[in-house]
């Protein structure tokens, strides 16, 4: 760990194409490009399929099935964050056009023949809104590239479309369905990667594994291509228990609803944005009147590139939800113009502790919190009194 | 059905704290960090940057279950800095290692073109030649 905490980390790209990218990590700890590993595959938005209206299913395979096969369908999510809302936050009553993305298929065949149905067949069509009613107004829609929440290869002759069922003469398939925006923690579906290969130690020197063989191991499990990026082991060498796994071959195959390089920055984006949460949070548990001290004195977003844009949206849905809800516990994270602006002023500093606008708040015992007039404030005293022993 | 909805795994309740720190009374300088909706993916990394820091004595991470949608830190110092100022330091450090990855990608990123099509970036890193759709003339069986 020492030795790759001192050594810069660097990246190399072995290869670029259209839906995927390979890439060697090197000077990172073995954990840090695990997270990575996971952030990409699990925890970026796209959107997919996500209820399925069937009017008239008259084809071989049950509703649920198709429904299903629906889903699975890659959509065209680019800048998914940005360009769409999570229909949970969303103050339409079901569905609307800032939160979800319509499509339909009506298909029948009337000849004798088989008739494939595909994703080809799937059109936007905003009459699967059942009303007009709308959301608070957003710049969604705005963000959205043309093609945005379609099929991913419509309209591209050179991509084979999804088949999702095929029919015969007076079969016919009518759905209305609505893609949503969701992380794949949720359902897989969502997932913008098909695979996410990871490699480390091709030789194993490490020997984080064990190879079972019948006589001779090194003849019976052939080398990886990584391999010849690494000087094979020589025979006589001792085994170095001190040794960190310092290179990891990454190979990101993206399904087309994001490019591989969107995959990559929005994943390393998002792990910036899971650490700077956690920092604020950490600082409200401890300090809560140190908000108030931000507020006044507070830094200017704008001046890391790293993670504040990703990062204030997140906080700034905090307000909004805790905003609806009355419950005095809520109240608290109510205070969040606060917080909203703790997240710029967090970029600003350097030094992890005290410097900028926190280093305003008054010892963590102040009376002058409960003096606040701001009765959204007020929640924080409570539920985090006992946190105030950490900087004694 | 009395299924919880899924997106309790990472979605914060309303007034559900995010963080908790709880001291630990029989260790010095030792205290166990509740992270709410968080996995692997951030604990196991705070995990190893906060055991590269001199002045941690104990780092170690768990997901008590895995229906259970948070993650606990254990740290403990040698009572140069608390527990919690060392993860603090910790995130920052991290959060520093990720944005010059985030620009030596973005470097060799643009050094290298999509084969078979010029690309070149808008301000998302997406590339502008219509989104994700294959190069003409080929399909993904053929790459
Ligand atoms: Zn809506």
């Amino acid at each position: 760990m020492q030795s790759s905490a001192d050594l810069e980390p660097t990246v190399r790209i072995r290869e670029l194409k259209k839906d995927r990218v390979n890439f060697v990590l090197e000077n990172v700890d073995l954990a840090f490009a695990n997270s990575l590993r996971r952030v990409m595959m699990a925890d970026l938005p796209t959107v997919a399929i996500d209820t399925v209206e069937v009017v008239s299913n008259t084809t071989v395979l049950p509703d649920e099935f198709i429904a299903h096969r629906l889903g699975m369908i890659p959509l065209v999510s680019t800048n998914c964050d940005e360009a769409i809302r999570n229909n949970r936050d969303c103050t339409c009553e079901s569905a609307c056009e800032f939160c979800a993305i319509p499509l339909s298929l009506s298909v029948a065949c009337s000849d004798n023949r088989t008739l494939n149905i595909t994703s080809d067949h799937l059109q936007y069509d905003p009459a699967v809104f059942d009303q007009s009613e709308r959301g608070a107004e957003g710049d969604e829609t705005a963000k959205r590239i043309e093609n945005f929440g379609h099929p991913v290869g419509k309209n591209d002759p050179s991509v084979p479309p999804v088949l999702i069922c095929k029919i015969r003469k007076g079969q016919e398939l009518k759905v209305k369905c609505l893609a949503k925006r969701g992380l794949a923690k949720e359902h897989a579906k969502w997932s913008p990667c098909s695979a996410v290969a990871f490699e480390y130690d091709p030789h194993n020197k490490l020997r984080h594994t064990t190879y079972w063989y019948e006589t001779d191991s090194r003849a019976e499990w052939p080398l990886s291509d990584n391999a010849r990026e690494e000087e094979p082991p020589r025979d006589d060498e001792p085994f170095d228990f001190n040794a960190k796994p310092q290179r990891f071959y990454f190979e990101v195959e993206t399904d087309g609803s994001l490019g591989p390089q969107e995959v990559v920055m929005k994943g390393l984006q998002e792990l910036q944005r899971k650490l700077a949460n956690l920092v604020l949070n950490a600082k409200a548990e401890q300090e809560p009147e140190l908000a108030n001290g931000v507020l006044s004195g507070g830094g200017d977003p704008g001046t890391n590139a790293s993670g504040p844009g990703a990062w204030s949206v997140t906080a700034g849905g905090w307000g909004a939800s805790s905003a609806a809800d009355g419950s005095p516990a809520a109240a608290g994270w109510g205070g969040s113009p606060a917080v909203t602006a703790a997240a710029g002023g967090w970029g600003t500093s350097a030094s992890p502790a005290g410097s900028g606008g926190w280093g305003t708040g008054a010892s963590p015992n102040a009376g002058g919190w409960g003096t606040s007039a701001s009765p959204a404030a007020r929640g924080w005293g409570s539920p985090s009194q006992q946190a105030s022993g950490w900087n004694v | 059905m009395n299924a919880p909805n899924r997106s309790e795994l990472f979605v914060l309740e309303d007034g559900e704290k995010a963080v908790e720190i709880i001291e630990d009374t029989k260790i010095p300088n030792a205290a166990t960090i509740k992270v709410v909706k968080e996995d692997h993916t951030l604990a196991n990394m705070l995990r190893a940057q906060l055991l590269a820091s001199p002045s941690v004595l104990f780092a170690g991470y768990k997901v008590p279950h895995p229906l259970q949608p948070y993650s606990i830190l254990k740290i403990q110092t040698d009572g140069t800095v608390t527990p919690a100022d060392v993860l603090t330091q910790s995130c920052h450090r991290l959060i520093g290692t990720l944005s010059t990855l985030e620009a030596k990608f973005k470097r060799e990123f643009s050094f290298k073109d999509v084969e078979g099509a010029a690309v070149s970036e808008d301000p998302y890193g997406v590339p502008s030649t219509g989104g994700p759709t294959w190069p003409g003339g080929r399909d993904y069986l053929d790459f």
